[in-house]
């Protein structure tokens, strides 16, 4: 299906490193949210494990370690190829089971994978008034172009969109296997 | 009364509708393209500027300006505190962050690609020199007395010590990992906070040597100080962590908003924190270490330097 082919934009997949120090001048920020038919407990159960991204629809395979615990690494691969294809590497840095929300940040992707550097990000389920959830995703990033005067495909916008159709894919794929709520 | 939304046209407005007495925050808001103006004894947004460029650096001339740098349109204004632009350039480069040198007029401002400082003329802003830093220079601090400009150079690992009168280079040292904001303690040492390594190195900028280094929480951002004791705030943490100034020890940390970043302190014994995520402002209780308050502010508020006007307005 196409969603799983979302976050490969552009034909270049090389995987150069990505530019971990220097950033462009302004940090973005969007919050997603969705509702879902769902209790809390019954969303987090199936999105709340950091080992496990497998619910959104354009991570094909994973491998971590560390579980939930601070400092717990995954590596997200985004097609057939795993390693050799293109990835994602995240860390996670805050982990609250009672909350049922997770932070996390990546350490390392390419921006022709994601155009951004300096990502962070919330994952969390509330319970939604009426019954239900509301499972909300939260980013922080700097462009992929760390200097001035960006290119279109890496500037602040192309950061925002690209981040956008990641959430939206994830909270519809929520939708679609909890249902909406009835009212 | 209703928050007044812009610039040089409101400025009778305005001055009608400021305080009789209290601090005032300018709060650089970058997101927003924007510098929210808040009372900060009642919380009232009195105005909200519209600053063009993604503004992140802000200094304020207690004398009656306040200085903006917006760092995609590359532009540094001086405005008055009612919002009149009174002084605009456009500098080719990467403008950051700023510090003005009241004794001499002069506005100090980092380029962040270029591995450079730029001297302004405090008034009209028009270029008088330019200073070499090393790579990535970001935070700017004025030393108490006047007498010394420190410098962060994020990707150098360093911090460079200028004299503010001759403009000669002092000293330059080894911080933590990735320096980017600072501030001088009121008895003149100079506080680095070290975004890659999660600490802050204290240094004497007399003799430009490491007295230590004390770890913080994920990501210390900026430095404030307050009631004897030094006020770090931690982006990723959310959180302000808390180190008394005479033995250097952790007092406590507080919970903020999401990614907090600028920091300063009131007059009146409080430390305000921008919270970047969340568009607020929270209000620290310097003593009991309580968030008091917490204000809306513009969208992505940063105010990345000396943001707040001590006591009445002239």
């Amino acid at each position: 299906m196409n969603r799983r082919y979302l976050l490969m934009s552009g034909a270049a997949l090389a995987l150069v490193p990505g530019m971990a120090l220097a950033h462009g001048p302004s940090r973005q920020k969007i919050t997603l949210t969705t509702e879902v038919a769902a209790e809390p407990a019954e969303v987090w159960a199936v999105i709340g494990n950091f080992q496990d991204m497998s619910w959104h629809p354009a991570v094909v395979s994973q491998e971590g370690q560390g579980g939930n615990e601070i400092d717990a690494t995954r590596m997200l691969y985004l097609s057939d190829a795993g390693a050799d294809g293109p990835k994602i590497d995240e860390i996670l840095y805050k982990y609250s089971a009672e909350k049922m929300s997770y932070s996390y940040r990546i350490t390392e992707v390419a921006v022709e994978v994601l155009p951004v550097t300096n990502y962070s990000s919330h994952l969390t389920v509330m319970p939604r008034d009426g019954g239900g959830s509301v499972v909300e995703w939260r980013g922080a990033f700097y462009r992929g172009y760390p200097n001035n005067d960006p290119p279109p495909e890496l500037n602040d916008e192309a950061a925002i969109a690209a981040v956008s159709a990641v959430y939206q894919a994830g909270l519809d794929a929520l939708v679609e296997r909890f249902g909406a709520p009835a009212s | 009364m209703r928050p007044l939304r812009n610039t040089a046209l409101s400025l009778a407005l305005t001055l009608a509708a400021w305080p009789a007495a209290g601090d005032v925050a300018f709060v650089t808001c970058q997101n927003g393209d924007a510098v929210s103006v808040l009372d900060l004894s009642t919380g009232e947004e009195h105005a909200r500027w519209t600053v063009p460029g993604k503004p992140a650096g802000v200094a304020v001339d207690t004398g009656g300006a306040v200085y903006t740098v917006s760092p995609d349109s590359k532009a540094v204004r001086r405005f008055s505190f009612a919002g009149e632009v009174l002084a605009e350039v456009t500098l080719d480069g990467g403008p950051i962050a700023a510090t003005y040198d009241a004794a001499r007029d002069r506005l100090f401002v980092s380029d962040w690609y270029n591995a450079r400082l730029w001297v302004l003329d405090g008034a009209t802003l028009a270029p008088l020199g330019e200073l070499p830093a090393d790579a990535a220079p970001s935070g700017l601090a004025l030393s108490p007395d006047g007498a010394v400009l420190a410098v962060a150079e994020r990707d150098a690992d360093r911090v460079r010590f200028y004299d503010a009168a001759t403009l000669t280079l002092r000293h330059t040292t080894r911080v933590g990992t990735r320096p980017f904001g600072l501030g001088f303690a009121p008895d003149g040492r100079l506080f680095v906070g070290n975004v890659g390594s999660n600490d802050v190195t204290v240094i004497d900028p007399a003799s430009g040597e490491v007295l230590a280094t004390l770890p913080v929480g994920e990501r210390p951002y900026g430095v404030g100080f307050a009631a004897g004791r030094a006020f770090v705030t931690n982006q990723y943490a959310d959180t302000v962590s808390v180190i008394a100034l005479d033995d250097l020890s952790p007092v406590g940390v507080i919970e903020v908003g999401e990614y907090p970043e600028g920091i300063a302190a009131t007059s009146d014994g409080h430390i305000a924190v921008a919270n970047w995520f969340d568009n607020t402002l929270s209000l620290i209780d310097a003593e009991t270490l309580e968030v008091v308050a917490s204000y809306g502010t513009a969208d992505g508020p940063r105010a990345f330097g000396a943001f707040i006007l001590h006591g009445d307005l002239p």
